[in-house]
C-alpha cells in the first residue's frame, strides 16, 4: 500500500520531469502511523538542473559540493546510503520506497563511473570516495579495495545514460559506521533551504537519532524526458521510523521511569485487581500526537524556493483513514484523497504548519502490504577456526514464486565453502527436506577473494516456490590475521555486511516489473584474537633471557677463574699487584693495624 | 643409605667419596631418588593448595573491564511495576494448580504446561517483544526429557541484530523449585525494559521449562548445533555477550544473593561478570552476596579454604549447576542469581540487580574478554588467578612423569651387572630369601638380562608393556559405554519422566540398574588385575620379565601424568583430585620375589591390593554417594545425563585416565603373587 501510494507520487515526478532544462525543486513529507505506536515518516527532496547548466558549474539548486564531486571523479550516478536500526517487517509491514532508498545498516555507497578501463575506474572510485568523506563527515574514505566489488546483476542504473559512455559500477559498504549528527548536517546542506525552512526544519538530530530506524539516502542520476534535453537529478530522502512514546517525553525529562500509580492503566475486570496489584492493559486507542510534539518543533513554512508561485504542490501527506480527526494550523489546505486513507496538506510559505491527531479509538487501520520475501542471515556454530551461514528465505506468498538476486560480499578472512553450499525446504506443513541447492539457485556468479586484496562476492539468482521457506547453509573457515590487522576493538568481532536482496516485484496496476530491495541484518564474526600483551611479555621475556646469557657468557668468556691461592701468586707476581699490596701495607699501618688478620 | 656429605672438617673429600659411590651405583639415584622426589612433589602440591587462601597468594578482586562500570547507573525498576509484577504473578498462579492434599498435588509441583506457556508469550507479546516457542526433546538413560521453551527478544531500538544478553527464568530451579516470583519478575522487566531506549544490544528473554534441559536445547539451537530431536529456534538475534539467570523460588522476602557461577566441564565465565554481580548486589543495591552455599562467610582461612574446595569439586565434577551452565560451552559468559534466606529484600531489588547488570552488560564494547577466565574463588572479593594455582595440581601430575622417566632410565641400566655385590650388600635385610625362590631369582635374571652388555646398558623389550597399557587404556571405553548407555527403568514400558530429577529419589521399588553395575564393577575391579596377572605369569611365552614390569608401571604412569597436567590446563580441579586418589600408584610396584620373603610378598600384596581397591573409581563413587546421601543411582543417572546432553567428559577421564591407570597399578601389585 505505500508502495501504492508512492506511485501515486510519480505524477508529480513525470510532471516536473516533463519540463525541461529548467531548475526546479520539490519537497515533501509523509507521514503514516504504525502499529505499535511507531509513526513512519517519509522525507523526499528532489532537485533538478539541466545538463548544460550542470557541465557548465552554474549550480542553482543543485548542490555545489557535491556537484564539483561528481565531476571531478567522472561519476554518472551515485546512489549513497546512511541506515541505522532495522525495518520491522512483521509489525511494519513492507519497506518504504520498495526498499530501493535504504542501504546496509552503516554506510552503503554504488556508482556508475565513465572510465575506460577497470583500473582508471578503480582510481577514481577511490577518488569519489575519499572526497565524499570529506563531505559527509563519514569514513567513506575506508571503502578500499578489499570493500568493493562490481555486482554484476543486483543493480541496475535508474538514470538515462548516453551510450557513449563506458559506465563501471562499483559498489561499497561500511557495515559498523555509526550514523550520527554529524553525517545530517551535511546532509541538510545539500538542500535549498537549508534545514531552515520546509519539511526539513523538522530535522532535529535529537529526535531523529532517536528514532527506531532510519535510512538516509542520496540519488544523482541524469534523467532524459526528451532524447536531446537531459537534466541532472538529485533526490534526498529520509525515512524514519519514530516511537510515538519516546518521542513524546520531555526533553529534559527523557528517562521513562515508572508512571506513578495512578496513571497505570489496568484490566479491572481481573478478579485480583486492586491497589497494589495490576495486570496492565495495553491501550486499544491509538495515540495523539502533534508535528510539534514528535519531531520536537513545527515545520517552519515551505521552503520558498521550492515549486513554482503558481502551483500547488501538496507537501505534506498523511495516511490515516478519513475518519481520523486531524487539526491543522491555519493556512494551509487540507485535499483528501480518494483512496479514503491518506490526506495531504498545501503549505504556504513563512507561516508555522502543526498537525496534530488527538487519541481517538481505533476504528479502521491502514492496511499494511506484506512483504513479498523475509530473509534471515546469521553465523552458525562456533569455535575459533569454523563457521557457518545460514540464510533463510521465506515466501509468504500462497500463489506466486519469489524470484530474486541475492548478492552477498564477504571480507577475504572469512573463507566460505562454496562446494558445501546445502538447501533444506520446509513447506507450511513444517516438514523440512534436504535438496540440492541447484534446485533454486538458476544462476550463480562467483568471485573469490584474494587475501588482503579483495573481498568474495557472491551473486545467486534464485527462485523460492510458493509458501515455503528455503534454508541456505555453507561452511566457513576464519583466517587468522596479522597481529598488526586487528582493530583495537579486535574482541568485538568483525563486521560482515548485509546481503542485499533485490526482487522483481511485480505492480497489479499495469504488469510493469520494478525491482524491491532487501537487506538482510549485518554479522559480527568473531575471529581468533591474540592475546595482545603477548608481545610485550615476549619482549621482557627474550630481553631477560638475552641479558642472562650474554651477561653469564660474557662473563665466561673475559673472566679467568682461578683460586685464591693462585690469586695471591698471580697477584704478587706483577709490578702493579706488589704495588698494590705495599699500599694496602701501608694504609693498614696508618690505621693502627700492626699485625694481619690470617 | 645416606646421600649428603658427612659434615667433616674435610668435607671436600666426603662429597668426593659420595659422588665416586653414587656413580659406582647408581641405585640411590635410579631407585630412591625418584621415590623421594614424586613424594615432595605430592606433598608440595597439596601444600600450595593450602597455601592460597591466604591474603599473601589470593588477590581481591577487581573489575578489569572499564566499559562495565557496575553499579554507575540509577536503577528506576520500583514504584507502580511492583503492582504490574503482583498482577503478573497473580495471572500465573490462576494457571497453577492449587493444593490438593488428597492427591499429593502441592503447588510446588506445578510443571510449565502449556497454558502458562501462553499466558507467559500473551504477555510478552503484548508488551511488544517478538515471541518464540522451541520444542525438544532428549532421551537419556531410558528416560525421555521434554519440554518447550518460550523465548522473547527486545530488540535494541536502533541496533543491528550483531549482540544480545540473555535473561533466563527457568520455571524449575537448578534445585528443581518452583521459580514463580524469578518467571513474573523477567516478565515483568521485559514489559520495564522494553521502554528504554538506550539498550545497544537485544536482550532475549528465555523461559525454559527446567533448568537442565531447556537452556542447553536452545543455546544449542541458536548455534544450530542441535541434534534432531531438538526444533529449530524460528526467531534470532546477534553474537550472545552475556548471560543471567534468575531465581526466586520462594513467596517471602529475601536476605541474600547466591551467585552460581560454574559451568559444564569446570568452564567458568569470565571473572568481570561475577565481579560485577558482586558489585552492583552488594555494592549498589546492598544485598549480600554468596557463592558456594557459603552462608555465614566470616573471611577466616577456614571458610576461604571450604568456598576454595567446594568450588573444586563442582568443577572436578564437571556438571551443570544451574540454566548459566549449558552458555560455557559456546563462549558465552553467564552466571545465575538465586535468591536465599528470610530479609527485607523484595522482588524489586533483585529486578534491580538485574537491571544494573544488564545496563553494564549493555556498555560493553567488546565480548568480556578483559579478566580471567581461570580462578579459584574463595570468596566474594578474592580469588586465585590459574598462575597462582597451577602449579599445585601441576606438581602432582609432575610426580608421576618423574617416577615414569625415572623407571625409563632404570630399565635401560643393568645395574646388578655393573654394582656386582655392593648391589647385594646394600639390600641386606632382604637377604633371607628362602632357596628355591633365589633359584628362580637366578633363573629369571638369566632370562631377563639375556645378553648384558660390558656397559651395562640394557635392550627394553617394549611389546609386552605396551600391549598391556594400550589395552588397559581401551578396555576403559567397555565401562564407560555401559555406564552412559544403561538404560534407569522404572518400570517394564518406558515412561516419559517430566523433567523431574528429584522423583527418582524417591522411587524405590524399580530396578536398580546403576546400583548393580556399581558393584559388578567393583568385582570385576577386585579380580580383574589379579587375573591378568595369573593369566599373564601362567602362559609362559607373555610371562613378564623384571624389566618389564618398571616398564609397565612407566608407561602407565607416564600417561597419566601426560593426562592429568594437559587436563589441568583446562579443569584443574578434575585434574588435581585424580592425581591424588593416583598418587598411591606412584608407590606400588611388583614386589621382587628375589627380595622379598614369600609370606611378607603375600602379606603386602594383599594389603596393597586391599588398600587399592578402596580407591578404585567404583568404590570412590560409592564412598562420595555415601558421605553425601545421595543414591547413586541420581549421580550415575546424571553423569550419562550430562554426557548425553551437556556433553560432560569427566566419564572420559575417570574410565580412560584413572581407571586404565588403577588396574595397571593393582595389576603390578597382583603380579607380586605369582
Amino acid at each position: 500500500m505505500i508502495s501504492l501510494f508512492y506511485l501515486f507520487l510519480l505524477p508529480l515526478v513525470a510532471l516536473s520531469s516533463a519540463i525541461p532544462a529548467t531548475s526546479d525543486y520539490h519537497e515533501s513529507l509523509t507521514l503514516q502511523p504504525l502499529p505499535q505506536s511507531a509513526l513512519l515518516a517519509s522525507f523526499n527532496f528532489r532537485s533538478n538542473a539541466s545538463e548544460e547548466s550542470f557541465d557548465e558549474r552554474n549550480f542553482r539548486y543543485f548542490p555545489r559540493a557535491l556537484g564539483q564531486i561528481l565531476q571531478h571523479a567522472h561519476t554518472k550516478e551515485l546512489h549513497l546510503r546512511f541506515t541505522t536500526g532495522r525495518w520491522d517487517d512483521q509489525s511494519w509491514g513492507s519497506r518504504p520506497w520498495d526498499g530501493t532508498k535504504e542501504g546496509v545498516t552503516g554506510v552503503e555507497l554504488w556508482a556508475w563511473i565513465d572510465a575506460s578501463d577497470d583500473e582508471e575506474a578503480s582510481a577514481k572510485w577511490i577518488t569519489l570516495t575519499q572526497s565524499l568523506s570529506g563531505l559527509f563527515c563519514a569514513s567513506i574514505n575506508f571503502i578500499d579495495s578489499t570493500r568493493t566489488t562490481r555486482p554484476v546483476a543486483s543493480f541496475q542504473p535508474t538514470g538515462d545514460h548516453s551510450i557513449s559512455n563506458n559506465l563501471h559500477l562499483l559498489h561499497g559498504t561500511l557495515p559498523g559506521e555509526v550514523v550520527c549528527t554529524e553525517n545530517l548536517t551535511p546532509f541538510l546542506k545539500l538542500l535549498p533551504c537549508k534545514g531552515k525552512a520546509g519539511v526539513a526544519s523538522l530535522l532535529d538530530g535529537h529526535k531523529l537519532f532517536d528514532a527506531s530506524w532510519q535510512s538516509m539516502s542520496v540519488d544523482f542520476r541524469p534523467v532524459c524526458p526528451h532524447p536531446d534535453e537531459c537534466v541532472v537529478q538529485i533526490e534526498q530522502t529520509v525515512d524514519i521510523v519514530l516511537d510515538i512514546d519516546r518521542s513524546k517525553r520531555p526533553r529534559d525529562n527523557p528517562i521513562p521511569r515508572p508512571v506513578p500509580n495512578d496513571q497505570l492503566v489496568c484490566d479491572t475486570s481481573k478478579a485480583y485487581h486492586s491497589d497494589q496489584t495490576c495486570y496492565p492493559l495495553e491501550k486499544t486507542k491509538e495515540k495523539g500526537w502533534s508535528l510539534s510534539e514528535v519531531f520536537g518543533r513545527s515545520v517552519s513554512g515551505a521552503c520558498p524556493l521550492g515549486n513554482d508561485q503558481n502551483s500547488h504542490d501538496e507537501t505534506v501527506c498523511l495516511r490515516v483513514p478519513h475518519e481520523r480527526e486531524v487539526s491543522i494550523s491555519l493556512g494551509a489546505l487540507e485535499i483528501k484523497k480518494p483512496d479514503g486513507v491518506s490526506r495531504c496538506y498545501e503549505l504556504q510559505p513563512f507561516r508555522d504548519f502543526d498537525l496534530v491527531i488527538p487519541e481517538q479509538d481505533a476504528t479502521t487501520q491502514v492496511p499494511l502490504e506484506e512483504p513479498v520475501l523475509r530473509a534471515e542471515r546469521t553465523i552458525v556454530g562456533h569455535g575459533q577456526e569454523r563457521g557457518g551461514m545460514r540464510i533463510i528465505f521465506d515466501n509468504p506468498s500462497d500463489t506466486n514464486a519469489a524470484d530474486f538476486i541475492y548478492f552477498e560480499t564477504l571480507p577475504w578472512f572469512l573463507r566460505p565453502y562454496v562446494h558445501t553450499l546445502q538447501a533444506t525446504v520446509t513447506g507450511r506443513d513444517g516438514v523440512r527436506q534436504q535438496v540440492p541447492a541447484s534446485q533454486f539457485i538458476k544462476e550463480t556468479y562467483y568471485r573469490p577473494a584474494v587475501d588482503r586484496e579483495r573481498g568474495t562476492q557472491l551473486e545467486l539468482a534464485l527462485s523460492i516456490p510458493a509458501a515455503s521457506t528455503v534454508t541456505l547453509t555453507y561452511d566457513f573457515e576464519k583466517a587468522v590475521l596479522r597481529y598488526t590487522e586487528y582493530p583495537p576493538d579486535a574482541n568485538r568481532g568483525f563486521n560482515v555486511a548485509p546481503a542485499v536482496i533485490k526482487v522483481n516485484g511485480r505492480d497489479a496496476a499495469n504488469g510493469r516489473s520494478h525491482p524491491i530491495y532487501i537487506r538482510t541484518t549485518s554479522l559480527l564474526l568473531p575471529l581468533p584474537t591474540p592475546d595482545f600483551s603477548m608481545p610485550y611479555n615476549v619482549i621482557i621475556l627474550t630481553s631477560t633471557v638475552i641479558a642472562l646469557a650474554f651477561g653469564s657468557i660474557f662473563n665466561l668468556l673475559v673472566r679467568r677463574f682461578v683460586t685464591v691461592e693462585e690469586a695471591e701468586a698471580l697477584g704478587a707476581q706483577t709490578i702493579k699487584g706488589r704495588l698494590a699490596g705495599k699500599v694496602v701495607a701501608l694504609r693498614d699501618r696508618l690505621k693502627g693495624k700492626t699485625s694481619k688478620v690470617e | 643409605m645416606p646421600i649428603g656429605p658427612p659434615f667433616t672438617p674435610d668435607y671436600r673429600k666426603g662429597q668426593l667419596t659420595a659422588i665416586r659411590k653414587l656413580r659406582k651405583n647408581p641405585r640411590v639415584l635410579f631407585v630412591r631418588l625418584p621415590y623421594i622426589l614424586s613424594l615432595v612433589c605430592i606433598v608440595a602440591g597439596i601444600a600450595w593448595l593450602l597455601l592460597l587462601p591466604l591474603d599473601e597468594y589470593s588477590r581481591r578482586t577487581y573489575i578489569s573491564e572499564n566499559a562495565l562500570l557496575p553499579g554507575q547507573v540509577h536503577a528506576y525498576f520500583s514504584g507502580s511495576e511492583q503492582h504490574v509484577f503482583r498482577g503478573y504473578k497473580q495471572e500465573l498462579e490462576g494457571l497453577i494448580p492449587g493444593e490438593d492434599q488428597e492427591k499429593g498435588v502441592s503447588k510446588a509441583d506445578a510443571q510449565f504446561t502449556s497454558e502458562v506457556s501462553n499466558k507467559v508469550q500473551s504477555i510478552l507479546s503484548a508488551a511488544g517483544l517478538k515471541v518464540a516457542t522451541q520444542a525438544y526433546e532428549y532421551t537419556s538413560s531410558g528416560i525421555t526429557h521434554q519440554g518447550e521453551n518460550t523465548y522473547a527478544i527486545i530488540r535494541a531500538p536502533r541496533g543491528d541484530a550483531t549482540e544480545a544478553i540473555v535473561l533466563v527464568a527457568a520455571w524449575r530451579t537448578a534445585d528443581d523449585e518452583l521459580n514463580l516470583n524469578g518467571v513474573t519478575l523477567a516478565l515483568t522487566l521485559a514489559r520495564y525494559f522494553k521502554r528504554w531506549s538506550l539498550w545497544s544490544k537485544d536482550i532475549i528473554f528465555l523461559f525454559p521449562p527446567d533448568s537442565k534441559t531447556g537452556t542447553q536445547a536452545w543455546i544449542d539451537a541458536y548455534h544450530d548445533m542441535q541434534p534432531a530431536s531438538v526444533q529449530p529456534l524460528p526467531l534470532k538475534s546477534g553474537a550472545l555477550q552475556g548471560g543471567v539467570a534468575m531465581e526466586y523460588p520462594f513467596d517471602h522476602r529475601f536476605e541474600s544473593l547466591h551467585i552460581s557461577y560454574d559451568g559444564v566441564n569446570g568452564q567458568l565465565p569470565n571473572l568481570d561478570l561475577f565481579n560485577t554481580a558482586v558489585s552492583i548486589a552488594s555494592g549498589q543495591m546492598g544485598i549480600g552476596a554468596n557463592l558456594q552455599e557459603m552462608w555465614n562467610h566470616n573471611d577466616s582461612y577456614e571458610m576461604r579454604l571450604q568456598t576454595m574446595l567446594r568450588g573444586m569439586v563442582k568443577q572436578g565434577f564437571g556438571y551443570a549447576t544451574g540454566a548459566h551452565s549449558s552458555f560455557m560451552p559456546y563462549h558465552i559468559d553467564a552466571i545465575t542469581l538465586k535468591t536465599k534466606g528470610e530479609g527485607w529484600q523484595d522482588e524489586m531489588a533483585l529486578g534491580r540487580t538485574v537491571e544494573g547488570l544488564c545496563r553494564s552488560l549493555n556498555n560493553l564494547l567488546e565480548h568480556l574478554h578483559q579478566s580471567f577466565f581461570f580462578y579459584l574463588l574463595m570468596q566474594t572479593n578474592r580469588f586465585v588467578s590459574i598462575g597462582t594455582y597451577l602449579p599445585s595440581a601441576m606438581l602432582i601430575a609432575g610426580n608421576f612423569t618423574i617416577m615414569a622417566i625415572a623407571l625409563w632410565m632404570r630399565t635401560g641400566f643393568d645395574m646388578d651387572t655393573q654394582s656386582g655385590p655392593t648391589a647385594v650388600s646394600t639390600s641386606a635385610p632382604k637377604e633371607k630369601t628362602s632357596s628355591s625362590s633365589e633359584a628362580r631369582s637366578s633363573k629369571e635374571k638369566e632370562s631377563a638380562t639375556p645378553s648384558p652388555e660390558p656397559s651395562g646398558i640394557m635392550e627394553r623389550q617394549l611389546a609386552l608393556p605396551l600391549t598391556l597399557v594400550g589395552g588397559l587404556h581401551l578396555l576403559g571405553l567397555v565401562p564407560l559405554y555401559v555406564f552412559n548407555n544403561l538404560s534407569y527403568k522404572v518400570s517394564p514400558i518406558p515412561q516419559v519422566q517430566q523433567l523431574n530429577s528429584m522423583t527418582f529419589l524417591s522411587i524405590s521399588n524399580k530396578q536398580q540398574h546403576y546400583t548393580m553395575a556399581t558393584y559388578i564393577c567393583i568385582a570385576a575391579n577386585a579380580i580383574l588385575p589379579t587375573l591378568l596377572a595369573a593369566v599373564l605369569s601362567s602362559l609362559g611365552f607373555t610371562t613378564p620379565k623384571p624389566q618389564q614390569y618398571l616398564l609397565i608401571k612407566s608407561f602407565s604412569l607416564l600417561l597419566l601424568g601426560l593426562f592429568l597436567s594437559t587436563l589441568a590446563t583446562l579443569n584443574f580441579s578434575l585434574s588435581f583430585m585424580i592425581g591424588l586418589l593416583c598418587a598411591p600408584l606412584t608407590f606400588v610396584s611388583r614386589l621382587n620375589p628375589q627380595t622379598t620373603s614369600v609370606g611378607l610378598r603375600y602379606a603386602l600384596s594383599t594389603i596393597g591390593l586391599l588398600v587399592l581397591n578402596l580407591l578404585s573409581p567404583p568404590v570412590v563413587l560409592l564412598g562420595l554417594c555415601w558421605y553425601t546421601g545421595v543414591s547413586v543411582e541420581h549421580v550415575l543417572t546424571q553423569a550419562a545425563f550430562g554426557w548425553d546432553v551437556w556433553g560432560m567428559w569427566t566419564q572420559v577421564v575417570v574410565w580412560c585416565v584413572w581407571w586404565p591407570a588403577w588396574i595397571s597399578g593393582c595389576a603390578l601389585l597382583g603380579f607380586s603373587l605369582f
